[in-house]
């Protein structure tokens, strides 16, 4: 051993000049390009699978517009095939490899289309108006459960097969194992129809329709009281599992030697628990909460049709309703979108969160 | 080396467990001086750990003191440990008695700088100038013979075990504290690297003039580092002598046992004895010494009554009714030139 001190960190000495060719190669090896290149392909294969699985779907826009023609007013197959043929510009006889190209031409160009059944209504202006909301609700939702969460699984976890542990863990035991539309269900049957705690019809809405929105305290109200029982219904859901897994990685960095050491060492238990307990202890309550973050509109399809809030899962619930293909290709999109994207931000934060995973941090 | 800073009287420690009490520390007395070394040698179980972690009151919850004082003295003023309050034992933590535990390869936080968990320390106790404490830091890893600048800044994944080890020897002084218990501080290191560390303890310790209690299986490194060694059996220390005493004139037939259980470079195969037997239940304990039944000397006094630690030539303590016995079979084992000694005894 020539010299007890290893380096620590390989001074990057690049050579001056580099041919085109290296350039290229190392562009290749880049980690991020890596991840970007890698985010679109799967972004583009799912939107692919995506618009042939749902033609598969039986029925098509035009059908399901016919049907509901010959229900209403009473016509016959034929002049409700006329009407509606000349309502839509959608024709369910095109080749379908002949739309894929055409729909495909105009994803690049960044159009989503016009919605098939509301004629002249563009698909990226209806994601505009219903995005925000479940953004809002599904967030605010993820926000409380994972705060509320890693702070009682802490605390679960130094206070460790006590009798408020064992409670806990069954609680959370519980809320994890039901699914958050049996908890929607139950709430508006107990609360709202059997004890009339509240108004089932009056929350309605993402907010009172009476009101403009604007920034005032009535309308910031009214957002709010609408948006509070679904927020419930997530946090209900998704608690449960913060608890247990912040409570079972924290036993985990309880036993850490450096944990032992800290305390040898004299630091204040307020230093310890936050400085190294919790923040070793939350590393993969992180990567779960990004995770997470992509199947915020995915996980709110039930919960917004059972409340009749109108996000954007309640959107997509009403577009598969009326096989309406480019609204749901919209929708799709972004819940791809967001699901790849978020798992990137999961890697990013990580490696922002724990100096071990920094890419290019030191040697081995 | 005459003014005691650690006095531990009588000290008794039981684990609660569900199949009973486990006696873990009985009765175990020695003192400190300023300055010395003294090396707990024995098998894993012996108490040596739980002896240690009694000291900065740091033992499990299903610990307990039976018995006993923990006598510590700064400047002329005598405290029991063991009567300290929380907020005294945190402030004693460090400040005064360091613990290098064993595996430091865990013992920083992976998301912190050194740097960072030096401050902690400092700030920990009142020390929260900066400067100060950069300075310290740099000095200290100076002395511990690491490249202090590149350290500093470093997270402790990009240093070896080597450097880690180092590092929290460095962190052990920065308070200067009179007491560095040292468990197992060489274990899982390569053998160039335990030779690095144990040079920079002797220069440490020279330094600084700390006291080390030193917690290893290694003899021959207790041999070189300690000033008195303490044989631990069973719970209790069975012998307590210089370290020459030991290694030269063992009067505890369980030390010898240890010394002959080391293999020797010169040494046939066939000469290498095991202790025959195993650790005794700690949850029921044989009567009289606990020692006899694995003992070749053992006989119906040892059965029935527990031997007293008696010292039999200055400042060698044995609890054995046969040091005689024991006397008669060292001297056909003990080879003079084998055991070595440096030169600071």
């Amino acid at each position: 051993m020539a010299t007890l001190n290893p380096p620590i960190r390989s001074a990057s000495s690049r050579p001056p000049s580099l041919t085109a060719s290296a350039r290229l190669r190392r562009l290749a090896r880049s980690y991020t390009l890596r991840v970007f290149a890698q985010a679109v392909v799967t972004v583009w294969a799912v939107i692919t699978f995506t618009f042939f699985l749902i033609r598969l779907m039986p029925g098509n826009p035009v059908d399901v517009y016919i049907d509901f023609l010959m229900n209403q007013q009473n016509i016959t197959y034929e002049e409700a095939r006329a009407r509606a043929a000349s309502q839509f510009k959608f024709d369910p006889d095109a080749n379908i490899f002949v739309q894929y190209g055409e729909y495909m031409g105009r994803l690049i160009q960044l159009d989503l289309g016009e919605s098939i059944t509301s004629t002249g209504t563009r698909v990226i202006e209806q994601i505009a108006r219903f995005l925000p909301w479940t953004v809002f609700s599904v967030g605010l939702g993820l926000f409380i459960s994972f705060i509320l969460g890693v702070t009682i699984g802490t605390i679960m976890a130094y206070l460790r097969n006590s009798w408020l542990d064992n409670l806990f863990s069954l609680l959370a035991s519980i809320l994890g194992a039901v699914p958050n539309y049996i908890w929607g269900l139950l709430i508006l049957i107990v609360f709202g129809v059997q004890l009339q705690w509240f108004q089932v019809g009056a929350l309605r809405g993402t907010y009172n329709s009476s009101l403009t929105p604007g920034f005032n305290l009535t309308f910031l109200l009214s957002v709010l009281t609408h948006a509070a029982l679904p927020v419930l219904v997530y946090v209900l859901g998704s608690i449960g599992r913060w608890m247990l897994n912040m409570r079972n990685s924290t036993i985990g960095t309880l036993g850490e030697d450096y944990v032992s050491v800290a305390r040898a060492r004299g630091l204040p238990p307020s230093r310890i628990l936050l400085a190294y307990v919790g923040r070793n202890a939350a590393l993969p309550m992180f990567t779960l909460l990004a995770i997470d973050i992509g199947f915020i509109i995915g996980g709110s399809v039930i919960i917004e049709e059972l409340f009749v809030y109108k996000g954007i899962g309640s959107f997509l619930f009403w577009s598969i309703s009326q096989r309406d293909y480019t609204s749901m290709q919209g929708v799709f999109l972004v819940i791809t979108i967001s699901v790849v994207f978020s798992n990137v931000l999961a890697d990013l934060l990580y490696s922002q969160l724990d100096p071990r995973v920094r890419v290019g941090g030191g040697e081995k | 080396m005459s003014e005691s800073v650690l006095r531990i009287d009588d000290l008794s420690i039981v684990y609660r467990t569900a199949r009973g009490l486990v006696r873990a520390t009985s009765h175990v007395s020695f003192s400190l001086a300023k300055g010395e070394t003294i090396a707990l040698i024995g098998e894993s179980g012996s108490g040596k750990t739980t002896l240690s972690l009694a000291l900065i009151r740091m033992l499990p919850a299903a610990a307990q003191i039976t018995s006993g004082a923990i006598h510590y003295t700064r400047n002329g003023q005598t405290r029991n440990v063991l009567s300290l309050s929380p907020g005294d034992m945190r402030a004693f933590r460090w400040k005064e008695c360091a613990m290098v535990f064993q595996g430091a390869q865990n013992a920083f936080n992976p998301v912190l700088r050194i740097r960072q968990q030096f401050a902690d320390t400092a700030a920990a106790h009142g020390i929260k100038d900066p400067e100060v404490v950069k300075a310290r830091t740099l000095e200290l890893l100076r002395l511990v013979r690491l490249d202090p600048q590149r350290v500093y800044d470093a997270y402790p994944h990009e240093m070896s075990g080597g450097m880690k080890q180092r590092a929290l020897l460095a962190l052990g002084v920065l308070l200067d504290p009179q007491v560095v218990i040292l468990d197992e501080p060489t274990t899982a290191l390569d053998i160039l690297t335990q030779r690095a560390i144990i040079d920079v303890l002797n220069e440490m310790q020279k330094r600084l003039n700390f006291s080390i209690i030193f917690i290893s299986h290694d003899l021959a490194l207790a041999a070189e580092m300690a000033d008195r060694v303490a044989t631990m059996y069973a719970g209790e220390i069975v012998e307590l002598a210089p370290v020459a005493e030991m290694f030269y004139r063992p009067h505890h037939p369980y030390t010898l046992g240890l010394l002959r259980s080391v293999p020797k470079l010169d040494q046939r195969r066939d000469d290498l004895v095991s202790i025959p037997g195993d650790p005794p239940n700690l949850i029921d304990p044989p009567s009289g010494c606990k020692f006899h039944p694995r003992c070749q000397f053992a006989t119906d006094h040892c059965h029935q009554e527990a031997p007293p630690l008696v010292e039999y030539t200055p400042g060698h303590f044995a609890a054995c009714w046969h040091t005689d016995k024991v006397a008669a079979a060292r001297s056909g084992f003990i080879d003079l030139k084998e055991v070595k000694k440096d030169d600071r005894s």
